[in-house]
């Protein structure tokens, strides 16, 4: 390609491509630029890996690290796998179905802080489940559900809302692969698990990764069913960055956000190269 | 008995009867080939017996073992696709051996049974690649030995030639018979190309509608049909209706047809006063003084390199026959002679 065709094709390019790069290396410069001890609002700015050195001392920053991690895997792959079956049942068309995968695909259209108030409204101390249970003999008194250490509500809540996402990405990967190809396959012998192992799987595993990364990347970054459903003995590194701004500290603010975006991609990577490794459907 | 055995099969589709009342028996180590038009039934008859579709009604017996309700993975069978359906994340080896990891073969059966097959059908150079990297005829090798290497006892193919242009369907037809002679299997073979079916088959069954209209050696059906369906669908044929004016306890059955009496000797007695007959193009002999002498002016000729097809028309009645004198020309008037057991009697008419 020629000099000009190429500076045709930049140009062409830049409204689109051009702006996003634009806003994010922004974002990212400055996140950047902040963590190590430049544009300080409250002090010298200069060159200073002190915020970082301060932060990795921290308990509470490798807490936040940890279950913004178990957050996002979890609820990742509970949604990749909850999926997975709808998107095996959904795939030939049988009367209903449309329905059914239209009720499925609901929760994308719902704001996730709608679900979590909802959610806290139903397992609160007096609520629904607390009166249902109660009703049909199971507890004779209520229990404590709400922001329940484990953050089993944030998993629950993650996962109703990201399953949708995945079984949207799956369904056209399931749908694209021929009768004839699993026909074969349970010709030659291959049971339902042994199908969906060795051929399902593998053939789907782009759809997949993009569902484990986005859902992953979303999940790892959560506030709002963290602040509203989530345990109260821990923070997730939004909220702790969050917490860190509200303080005024945007120099700790910024190592928080940076080591978000660095997790978000070496963890999207490691999750992309397992799946891969994991579903080549070439182990016996 | 070892092969197939299908008793009363029938399958229904809502109101659609798709395959009605179907028995027959296939020998072990026979050829048979289901050959029909469309829709007629061929296709879910090959699926009941590979199992992936269970009979409304009716039984099949694989090796006198009663398989109606067994699913695919748990019968001694193997199927053909028309599309290959090769795994298209695996290689070429993996493929092949894709069914004996399923059966948990040992080792060393596996690379032996592999060795067999890679040799037989000329794989060895293409073991490493994925089969977007394959031909359609080097596809449908893969499959093919896919199929060979779990030794079933029953090989199914449905339209496997289909995708093939003519040249190559010519040379893998040729293979596919060579394979299922040398390691013995019985072969069940879908079609719609009667000119397959009718080279590759020990037995030929013809449907239509959902039955089988005749099960026969392909040449009994060609020289024999039982039908005017069969009669027009092997090959090409006059067919006519004609009413039986006189037989004899030989055979001789004297009729009169549209073209004028003709006089037949098929062999069987007429079904009924009024029948349908039929005789193939290429019986009419230009050069004989003989019976059934027949004379027709030629409304088109196609030169077809050994023979010529040509168009007659006998006062509004149009019917066709072959010669191999190219010099006769449209507008000329031909004089033929058809021996009598050349004339068909087919089904009876109502």
């Amino acid at each position: 390609m020629t000099l000009r065709k190429w500076l045709l094709v930049l140009s062409l390019l830049t409204p689109g491509i051009g702006l996003i790069v634009a806003f994010i290396g922004v974002a990212v410069y400055i996140a950047a630029a902040q963590s190590f001890g430049y544009y300080n609002l409250a002090g010298e700015s200069s060159f200073s890996l002190e915020f970082w050195d301060r932060m990795l001392d921290r308990k509470v920053f490798s807490r936040a690290v940890m279950y913004s991690i178990y957050i996002g895997v979890i609820s990742a792959f509970l949604s990749v796998a909850f999926a997975y079956p709808l998107a095996i049942w959904l795939r030939k068309p049988f009367p209903g179905s449309l329905a059914i995968g239209a009720m499925l695909k609901a929760p994308l259209l719902v704001h996730g802080l709608v679900v979590a108030f909802l959610f806290i409204n139903v397992i609160s101390y007096h609520g629904i489940l607390n009166q249902l249970l109660q009703g049909i003999g199971l507890w004779d008194e209520p229990h404590r559900l709400q922001n329940d250490r484990n953050a089993i509500g944030v998993l629950i809540l993650q996962t109703w809302k990201n399953m949708p996402f995945a079984l949207l990405l799956l369904t056209g990967a399931v749908q694209s692969i021929s009768d004839d190809v699993l026909n074969a396959a349970r010709d030659l012998g291959a049971g339902s698990f042994d199908r969906f192992r060795k051929v399902i799987a593998p053939l789907t595993v782009s759809a997949m990764q993009a569902a484990l990364i986005i859902i992953f990347i979303g999940a790892l970054a959560d506030f709002s069913f963290q602040v509203i459903a989530g345990p109260t003995n821990r923070q997730s590194l939004s909220q702790l960055m969050v917490f860190f701004k509200d303080g005024g500290r945007w120099n700790d603010a910024a190592v928080v956000g940076v080591s978000l975006m660095i997790i978000a991609i070496a963890g999207s990577a490691l999750l992309a190269a397992v799946s891969r490794i994991v579903m080549r459907g070439r182990i016996a | 008995m070892d092969g197939i055995t299908a008793g009363n099969l029938k399958m229904v589709f809502g109101d659609f009867v798709a395959v009605r009342d179907v028995s027959f028996e296939v020998a072990a180590g026979e050829f048979v080939t289901l050959l029909g038009p469309s829709g007629c039934g061929k296709t879910t008859l090959l699926k009941m017996i590979s199992g992936f579709l269970t009979p409304t009604g009716g039984t099949i017996h694989l090796s006198g073992v009663d398989v109606t309700r067994t699913p695919p993975e748990k019968r001694d069978t193997a199927l053909c696709f028309q599309s290959y359906a090769l795994f298209p994340h695996l290689s070429v080896l993996e493929n092949l051996e894709f069914g004996l990891r399923q059966k948990r073969v040992p080792p060393a059966e596996r690379r032996q049974r592999l060795d067999a097959v890679i040799d037989n059908l000329d794989l060895a150079l293409h073991l490493g690649k994925l089969p977007n990297q394959l031909s359609g005829g080097q596809q449908q090798r893969v499959a093919l030995g896919r199929a060979l290497v779990m030794r079933p006892n029953v090989i199914l193919f449905d339209e496997p030639l289909s995708n093939l242009d003519a040249k190559l369907r010519d040379q893998v037809r040729i293979e596919i018979r060579r394979i299922q002679r040398d390691f013995g299997l019985t072969a069940i073979y879908v079609t719609h190309d009667q000119a397959e079916a009718l080279a590759m088959s020990d037995r030929v069954f013809v449907m239509n509608g959902g039955k089988i209209e005749q099960a026969d050696t392909p040449e009994e059906l060609y020289s024999a049909p039982k039908t005017s369906f069969v009669a027009d669908f092997i090959g090409s044929a006059n067919v006519l209706e004609a009413d039986v004016t006189s037989t004899n306890g030989n055979g001789d059955v004297e009729l009169s047809t549209p073209l004028g009496p003709l006089k037949a000797n098929s062999g069987a007695p007429p079904m009924g006063r009024k029948v349908k007959i039929c005789w193939r193009p290429e019986h009419a002999d230009l050069t004989a003084t003989g019976e059934n002498r027949l004379s027709a002016r030629v409304t088109h000729r196609a030169f077809q390199g050994h023979f010529t097809d040509l168009h007659l028309d006998d006062g509004g009645n149009g019917y066709r026959i072959q010669t191999n004198q190219p010099s006769i020309r449209e507008g000329d008037t031909v004089t033929f002679s058809l021996r009598s057991d050349q004339i068909v009697l087919l089904e009876a008419l109502a």
